[in-house]
């Protein structure tokens, strides 16, 4: 066999070893991304009912719809008051806890674990524990009673002005802990050099924290309050299990009725036009954060 | 200060484990829930009028006699006049749970006893005989139950009979049913009468499938990325990290039409096949990979060995730590996940445990203490993983979290 020969078929060779390589991951992102995207977009623009192979094209008209639909705007307006509640609430209670962390006290994995555990947790098993928290003869109302609050005897969720709220609380509960791994190990990476020159200088604890701690963290809070945002879009589960979007529709969010169109009233052209519509939502804050990423670096 | 912040850090402490413990304990309840615990049931004290007490307790043989001495008013039974014995009424109960009987007795001769549980078939068995001698004065009597022992429907008893042989009268007084506390019998009945042992088997098949899919076919791809030079690596590898920021629910619908036009719906294949390559595992080992110096698989290569060999018998036994974490961090998420398997499975012996759970909750008539136990079912399992490998969980957040 001639050299020259020789040398291309071991560079066809490398080739296909790459592409086995690669492989499991091209035909996974083809079958659960790719065709799933490109899928949904047509979809999105049927009238497909998901029961039947019967579709008509009915161009943008199910987009239009979404924005007059009355329940869509509901929980649309839904998802942006508990994003822009919990996601706050959250990252302002997660630095607390971080700067707590690593004021240099004794036991602080023992801690960082202790508040780390509800993210473990499943979002359903977390719902059913909040679900006895807030029943009307649940540890919560138990406790207002005993302080000599006088409390209906009902559920949190299940009072149109309560519920979402009863929520919203569970929620931050839950996902603190999480954040506060991710404040901690950004508040170690800063550089000690710093603190150092600006206790020489006789600067407060809060004038430390305003002036050195909090812009030179700016990338972390970036990131944390955008992934939060982007997880919280797409709250589902404790609103699957504890109110199914009720009561009146108080509690109902882009997702669960995503799965309500979708999967309960089989309207799944429908339904794919609202997940494009969440989709754009995760992609600008996505966008956004990049940006101000970027400008951080500058 | 340094006490402020240990009372502050200690005060979010209890916050943030509370809700669990409350779970824990909620689960070991026997009826009511944690603040209102039923442990002692009274089925009679004899207090009422008669006519009240007769929608309860009735007599066997002709009705008996309630006796008033001072405060207190008791039973009579006495076999001459026709009263043989009482039966308390119990709708339709469990007895699992019950401990013991209790009551107040007093009697003037020695005397036989008898105690039976009738259920809703009307079959009655006796669990407990007792020879009793003279008691002037009142005693109170425990006689145990063993639910497990007995033949009759324990699910649905509906009588409690206390009966005596023999000549003489008998005083009876404060019955109560006891309730064993703490007791496991919840996670029983949950494990029994649901389906709970199945979901935690099909959570376990689908999520040790996915870590091992994970493990084996990140790594891999992972290889090509750190260690292959090929056209538009860079593009290709910006595309993995970009599918990590798709919402799943926009992906649900189209993969839910395609699972169902393959007849995948209620299959362990519909659950484990879009979890076998996920993009954080691509990009977690390339990352580990490519700080493993390079002059082994150079020296490997010398001594003949493929890509695969390397991949295989050099790259992944150096890369435990990091294969340790992408494992636990799916076997969790696997776990975890709802939305997939909610939409995925329809038919009840194919739910994973979560969504078990959750329909457990909406479709059924639970009391708080089994509802509890099966969260704590449904829960346990991840709350071990994380008591051991703590670190790694973390380690593996924090490694997702680099890569902005």
């Amino acid at each position: 066999m001639p050299p020259v020969l020789r040398g291309e078929n071991v560079k066809r060779k490398e080739k296909i070893t790459t592409f086995v390589f690669i492989l499991p991951w091209l035909v996974s992102f083809c079958i659960f991304v790719l065709y799933p995207i490109v899928f949904s977009i047509c979809v999105s623009m049927t009238d497909y009912s998901g029961l039947t192979w019967d579709m008509r094209f009915v161009g943008f008209s199910n987009y239009a719809r979404a924005f007059k639909d009355r329940v869509f705007l509901k929980a649309l307006s839904n998802t942006f008051l508990f994003v822009l509640i919990t996601v706050p609430a959250t990252t302002v209670i997660s630095l607390f806890l971080a700067v707590l962390l690593t004021s240099g006290i004794k036991f602080k994995r023992l801690f960082q674990a202790g508040y780390f555990l509800p993210s473990v947790i499943s979002m359903v098993v977390i719902s059913m524990i909040w679900l006895y928290i807030y029943s009307a003869t649940g540890p919560l109302n138990t406790l207002l009673r005993s302080l000599g609050f006088d409390v209906p005897a009902r559920s949190w969720l299940a009072s149109e002005r309560t519920a979402l709220g009863s929520i919203m609380v569970m929620d931050v509960w839950s996902a603190v802990g999480y954040y506060t791994v991710l404040f901690v190990a950004g508040l170690q990476s800063l550089p000690l050099q710093l603190y150092e020159a600006a206790k020489i200088d006789g600067a407060t604890k809060w004038q430390i924290f305003k002036r050195i701690t909090l812009p030179l963290l700016k990338p972390t809070i970036l990131f944390v309050v955008s992934i939060n945002s982007i997880r919280s879009f797409q709250i589902f589960t404790e609103i699957f299990t504890l109110t199914g979007g009720g009561p009146a529709n108080s509690t109902q969010t882009i997702v669960h009725y995503l799965y309500d169109v979708s999967f309960r009233k089989f309207e799944m052209g429908y339904g794919s036009a609202i997940a494009y519509v969440l989709f754009f939502i995760v992609l600008a804050i996505t966008l956004l954060q990049r940006k101000m990423l970027k400008g951080e670096q500058l | 200060m340094r006490v402020l912040i240990y009372a502050l850090l200690i005060f979010f402490l209890v916050i943030s484990l509370l809700p669990t413990f409350l779970m824990f304990s909620t689960a070991f309840v026997p009826e009511g829930d944690l603040f209102n615990r039923t442990i002692e049931k009274i089925m009679s004290d004899f207090e009422a009028p008669r006519t009240v007490l007769l929608t309860r307790v009735r007599p066997i043989g002709k009705t008996f006699e309630l006796v008033k001495e001072e405060q207190n008013s008791f039973a009579r039974l006495d076999p001459v006049k026709g009263v043989k014995g009482l039966a308390f009424s119990m709708g339709s109960s469990d007895i699992n749970r019950l401990s013991h009987v209790v009551f107040k007795l007093r009697s003037s001769s020695t005397l036989r006893m008898v105690v039976s549980f009738k259920d809703i078939k009307e079959n009655v068995e006796r669990f407990a005989e007792i020879v009793i001698d003279p008691i002037p004065r009142w005693k109170t009597m425990r006689v145990d139950v063993e639910a497990k022992k007995l033949k009759l429907d324990v699910l649905h008893v509906s009588q409690l009979r206390i009966e005596i042989e023999g000549d003489g009268i008998l005083d009876i007084d404060d019955v109560t049913l006891v309730n064993r506390y703490p007791t496991l019998y919840n996670f029983v009945k949950i494990l029994r009468e649901d389906y709970f042992g199945r979901y935690l088997l099909n959570s376990t098949i689908v999520s040790v499938c996915s870590v091992l899919g994970n493990l084996f076919f990140c790594s891999l791809v992972a290889y090509a990325f750190a260690r292959k030079q090929f056209r538009m690596k860079e593009l290709l590898f910006s595309l993995v990290l970009s599918t990590m920021m798709i919402p799943p629910q926009v992906t649900i619908i189209p993969t839910f039409i395609l699972m169902r036009k393959l007849n995948l719906i209620n299959t362990y294949w519909a659950l484990i096949l879009p979890n076998l390559v996920t993009p954080f595992g691509i990009f977690l080992m390339r990352q580990y990979f490519e700080q493993l110096p390079t002059e082994l698989d150079q020296a490997a290569r010398m001594d003949g060995a493929g890509d695969f060999r390397i991949f295989w018998n050099i790259l992944l036994p150096l890369s435990k730590p990091a294969l340790s974490v992408l494992g636990i961090n799916t076997f969790v998420l696997t776990w975890n996940d709802v939305f997939y398997p909610l939409i995925l499975t329809t038919s009840r012996e194919m739910r994973t445990v979560q969504i078990g759970l959750a329909l457990y909750q909406k479709l059924n008539v639970f009391t708080w203490p089994t509802l509890m136990a099966a969260s704590t079912i449904a829960g346990l399992p991840i709350i071990i993983v994380f008591l051991i490998f703590e670190k790694r969980i973390i380690s593996g957040i924090l490694e997702g979290a680099i890569k902005s």
